[in-house]
């Protein structure tokens, strides 16, 4: 189930009815892939959320009917097998954490508050390969999904105004990397030396929508190899 | 390479030209001059092409030495200008000397006003734009707002100046603001008393405006929902916070929100809506997508036409 509208004067965004999940969002993906190719520079920008695809054409130039025709046909029809392919194909990230209190103010009290040992708050986090479901909030950041039941937790009430770079994080049953500074409300458990978003890099984001991304449990001397500091 | 000394910065003023595109899903907004119009006829004025960049600045106190004469012109929201100490006219190019001091200082109505210089603000692109976005850290000299005694390199001048005409004016401010918008996304899940309350009281632009957005006080929107799955924002979208005071996202917008939109403001009323200081009344009032479009057409065809 699906309804197509419009997001302002240049928009148009596909909104599936129901909970996110991975084949989800590479149908969105695959949307996206194929709206780039159909429309050219007529399309200037699209985001990929959890369970829409929002278009943005080129003002003055958008052809509203015939868009949304084109993304009505998309919707209803299977994902493309090639991009499924694709998608499938691409390397599973992996990130290295270094779990630590010093470098994780909630990782004790997470363990605590849900009756875990930490070494099993470890375990759990990086056992499963996660799926990146979303970005946002900031550029690099990214929703990653889905974290052990054992592991739910709410978010902070008052979120901390400085989180520090590579924080590794969980809220509900979603996980992720903080890829700069920034205010945060998510509980940080870890932290990753890695550089999640690099202007000079190509692409400049190391997680994308679509990702498989595990954890990888490191100690610290292999942290500070990694460019990690305290 | 020629510079422009900023001897006085102001309080927030940025590099912009007309912004990014395909960014947003990087998470990065597009930036990009907050009254679009008032950037495209000063680079008409100096004869530019739509890639200079300008100087914004919000509420200018600005005071400019360029290293090498140039010319300039002011557009955007009206101000007071002087060349040395001497009144100079605020609507038409000037011809600035290699060390003649240009101070600049916002009137009465308006926010934005853009200083633009012949051959262009010429700091370095990023994702092809010379934008800033403060809350990245990118664009401009060093990603963040002009400080006094910054240095800003200035471009090679082109010299077919189409004319010393008085720049585009800004639209007349009007009691109430009318911002027609496009609903969409969770309109159809607003409560009658939302959409009442929407629709029919009057709102006041509050003093949290700014690049991210202007938010508004009055009859609080009350939704009643409280948590959507992340998606995509847009130029204008009308934010429903849980306190119900709607939040209008502009240039510098978080690109993803989980906050409902009953919809988006179009795009000539979010510049004036930008242009709006605190205590402006305005109501939101729904129009179709194709009304937008013959809004949007009129209002570039008036734009050509005074530039021409």
């Amino acid at each position: 189930m699906f309804e197509i509208g419009p997001a302002g004067e240049c928009g148009i965004r596909l909104v599936f009815s129901g909970e996110p999940h991975e084949a989800l969002t590479s149908k969105l993906l695959s949307i996206q892939h194929s709206a780039r190719q159909r429309f050219g520079t007529e399309l200037i920008d699209s985001v990929v959320g959890y369970t829409t695809l929002t278009l943005f054409f080129e003002p003055h130039n958008i052809e509203r009917d015939r868009a949304t025709a084109w993304l009505q046909e998309s919707a209803g029809a299977d994902t493309d097998e090639a991009f499924l392919a694709q998608l499938a194909a691409r390397p599973v990230v992996v990130l290295p954490v270094w779990y630590h209190p010093s470098v994780a103010p909630d990782l004790e009290w997470l363990a605590e508050e849900n009756a875990l040992s930490v070494d099993t708050v470890i375990d759990l986090h990086s056992d499963p390969t996660y799926f990146a479901y979303a970005t946002g909030f900031a550029p690099g950041f990214c929703y990653l999904g889905t974290t052990s039941p054992k592991l739910a937790v709410p978010r902070l009430a008052t979120p901390r105004s400085e989180v520090s770079a590579g924080s590794v994080a969980l809220a509900d049953q979603q996980t992720a990397v903080y890829p700069g500074p920034s205010p945060g409300g998510w509980r940080l458990i870890g932290s990753c030396p890695l550089r999640l978003f690099n202007l000079k890099a190509s692409p400049p984001a190391l997680l994308t929508i679509g990702d498989s991304v595990r954890f990888e449990p490191v100690s610290e001397s292999e942290f500070r190899a990694l460019g990690g500091s305290v | 390479m020629t510079v422009l000394h900023i001897n006085r910065a102001g309080a927030a003023s940025t590099v912009q030209d007309s912004g990014r595109i395909g960014t947003l899903q990087l998470g990065l907004p597009p930036s990009g001059a907050m009254d679009h119009p008032a950037l495209v006829s000063g680079q008409h004025l100096l004869g530019h092409t739509q890639d200079e960049a300008a100087i914004e600045m919000a509420y200018a106190n600005t005071e400019v030495t360029p290293g090498s004469s140039c010319l300039i012109a002011v557009t955007g929201a009206p101000v007071s200008l002087w060349v040395d100490g001497a009144p100079a006219c605020d609507t038409e190019v000037l011809k600035i000397g290699a060390g003649q001091r240009v101070s600049i200082k916002a009137r009465s109505h308006g926010v934005y006003s853009y200083l633009h210089v012949s051959g262009g603000i010429a700091t370095p692109a990023v994702f092809d734009s010379r934008s800033t976005s403060v809350r990245e850290g990118i664009g401009g000299l060093a990603g963040t707002y002009l400080r006094d005694g910054d240095q800003l390199p200035i471009g090679s001048a082109n010299s077919d100046v189409i004319a010393s005409i008085a720049s585009l004016p800004l639209p007349e401010s009007a009691p109430t603001l009318m911002l027609r918008f496009v609903p969409g996304f969770q309109y159809e899940l607003l409560t009658e008393q939302a959409m009442s309350s929407l629709l029919e009281s009057e709102f006041k632009v509050t003093s949290r405006a700014n690049r991210m957005g202007v938010a508004l006080s009055g009859d609080p929107v009350n939704t009643g929902v409280t948590s959507l799955l992340s998606e995509a924002t847009c130029y204008g979208a009308i934010q429903l916070p849980g306190d119900g005071n709607p939040i209008v996202l502009l240039n510098d917008r978080q690109t993803v929100g989980g906050y409902p939109k009953p919809g988006a403001v179009i795009r000539s009323d979010c510049r004036r809506l930008a242009q709006a200081r605190p205590g402006q009344r305005v109501r939101f009032a729904p129009c179709t997508p194709q009304e937008a479009d013959r809004i949007a057409w009129l209002e570039q065809h008036y734009l050509e036409t005074r530039l021409r």
